[in-house]
């Protein structure tokens, strides 16, 4: 039996030593529901954690301002200031050699792949805001659960499908609180079409794709918006 | 190499970055604290901190996250120093407010909407700092130990305990018993 504790601590990718690791890793392939619990705990705990934008009143960003001015100025580093262009030129060297790691690792990805586990469904950037992450974890593994759907038993479907609608619900709620209310209107939106699949006894290919499409334009905003403004909730739809 | 990269650290680099990320640091901290006045002192002496330490930035971290680290420390510090917020303090409303009906209305979302705000505050002080640090900073469970002054096995029975708290709070969405 693996604890809500050990699914967290999973989840976190802390405090568990790798044999652990690989145990609930293999769990969590094997056993749906589980996956499903790990999934809710962390959305829930999203939605808790999620906090709107609080505006730094004026008058604190002019003290900010003139504490680090007058600290500059004690130093004397205004006379030996860095032309602005030579700072410009780093950045570009910095963004290059950035560029270059990340062209780097996505290689390195791609040449070591394993097959799809669970692990892999793990949020990776620790620059996204907590919900943020949360959510890409929920859209990825909601696209990989609707791609099984056609396999469920009708039960399973069933079941399966109010889970997603119910984590759905936690995101909007999430998105809500952190003052993003169009991801909210676009998550909520999803709930109709996902409620359609529990009814569709025929072919319910053409919804299955349509939300696929949907889940994967999100993920590439989200991911988008991560790049743009590391660790602010930046998503903008 | 090094050089190269303090070379960056000019008052521009921190001037340009406290009128584009001082509102994350800020909210960061007013998390932490649940105080204006405490978040705000923490960025300032965060700032300043940085500024003063700018030979020590070692160019493996974005000098934003490096400040924002520093200020969550400082808001810690000042809590602890402080002390102007007991272990326990509850909001005395939302302390015994009842958990809400399943939400599929209008008025349920709103209960939820509540049940969220009354579940945080129900966190101890630690608990409240453990959890964020963990679930929305990302820190490891040894960095939380360290700030906190405490060891890690605490810092993940704190955890456990904040998440517990929370789940209980919110088990209403649970769809069980």
């Amino acid at each position: 039996m693996i604890s809500d504790d050990e699914l967290l601590l999973y989840y976190y990718r802390d405090g568990l030593d790798a044999a652990e690791r690989a145990r609930i890793g293999a769990a969590l392939s094997e056993q749906p529901a589980l996956a499903q619990r790990m999934q809710t705990l962390v959305a829930r705990l999203d939605a808790a954690a999620a906090m709107p934008e609080v505006a730094v009143p004026e008058d604190v960003q002019h003290r900010w301002k003139a504490a680090l001015e007058q600290a500059t100025q004690q130093d004397g580093h205004r006379e030996v200031r860095a032309p602005r262009r030579s700072f410009t030129n780093l950045r570009w060297l910095a963004a290059a050699a950035a560029v270059a790691v990340v062209a780097l690792t996505l290689v390195m990805q791609v040449v070591t792949r394993s097959p799809p586990d669970q692990s892999a469904q793990v949020p990776p950037p620790v620059d996204a805001s907590a919900y943020e992450r949360g959510l890409m974890f929920h859209l990825a593994s909601t696209e990989q659960q609707l791609a099984g759907l056609d396999s469920a038993s009708p039960e399973e479907r069933v079941r399966l499908i109010e889970t997603i609608v119910a984590q759905n619900r936690i995101y909007a709620l999430a998105a809500e609180r952190a003052g993003e209310p169009q991801l909210a209107r676009v998550l909520r939106a999803f709930a109709p079409i996902l409620e359609s699949l529990t009814s569709a006894g025929g072919d319910s290919s053409a919804s299955v794709a349509q939300l696929s499409f949907e889940l994967r334009v999100m993920q590439g905003r989200l991911s988008a918006g991560a790049e743009a403004s590391p660790g602010t909730p930046s998503t903008t739809l | 190499m090094l050089t190269l990269i303090n070379s960056w650290v000019q008052p521009d680099a921190f001037q340009t970055l406290l009128k584009e990320r001082s509102v994350r640091w800020y909210n960061a901290c007013l998390r932490i604290t649940r105080d204006k006045d405490l978040a705000a002192d923490a960025v300032q002496e965060a700032l300043l901190k940085a500024w003063h330490r700018r030979n020590d930035f070692r160019g493996d971290a974005a000098l934003d996250s490096w400040i924002h680290r520093i200020a969550l420390n400082a808001a810690i510090d000042l809590i602890r120093r402080r002390k102007t917020r007991a272990e326990d303090e509850l909001d005395p409303d939302g302390a015994f407010a009842e958990p809400s009906a399943a939400p599929d209305s209008e008025y349920a979302q709103q209960s939820l909407e509540k049940d969220l705000s009354v579940a945080m505050q129900r966190l101890s002080m630690k608990e409240r700092q453990t959890f964020l640090l963990k679930h929305i900073e990302g820190w490891k469970l040894d960095e939380i130990a360290e700030s906190l002054q405490t060891s890690t096995n605490n810092v993940k029975s704190i955890l456990f305990r904040a998440v517990r708290k929370l789940r209980v709070d919110l088990h209403v969405w649970r769809g069980e018993s």
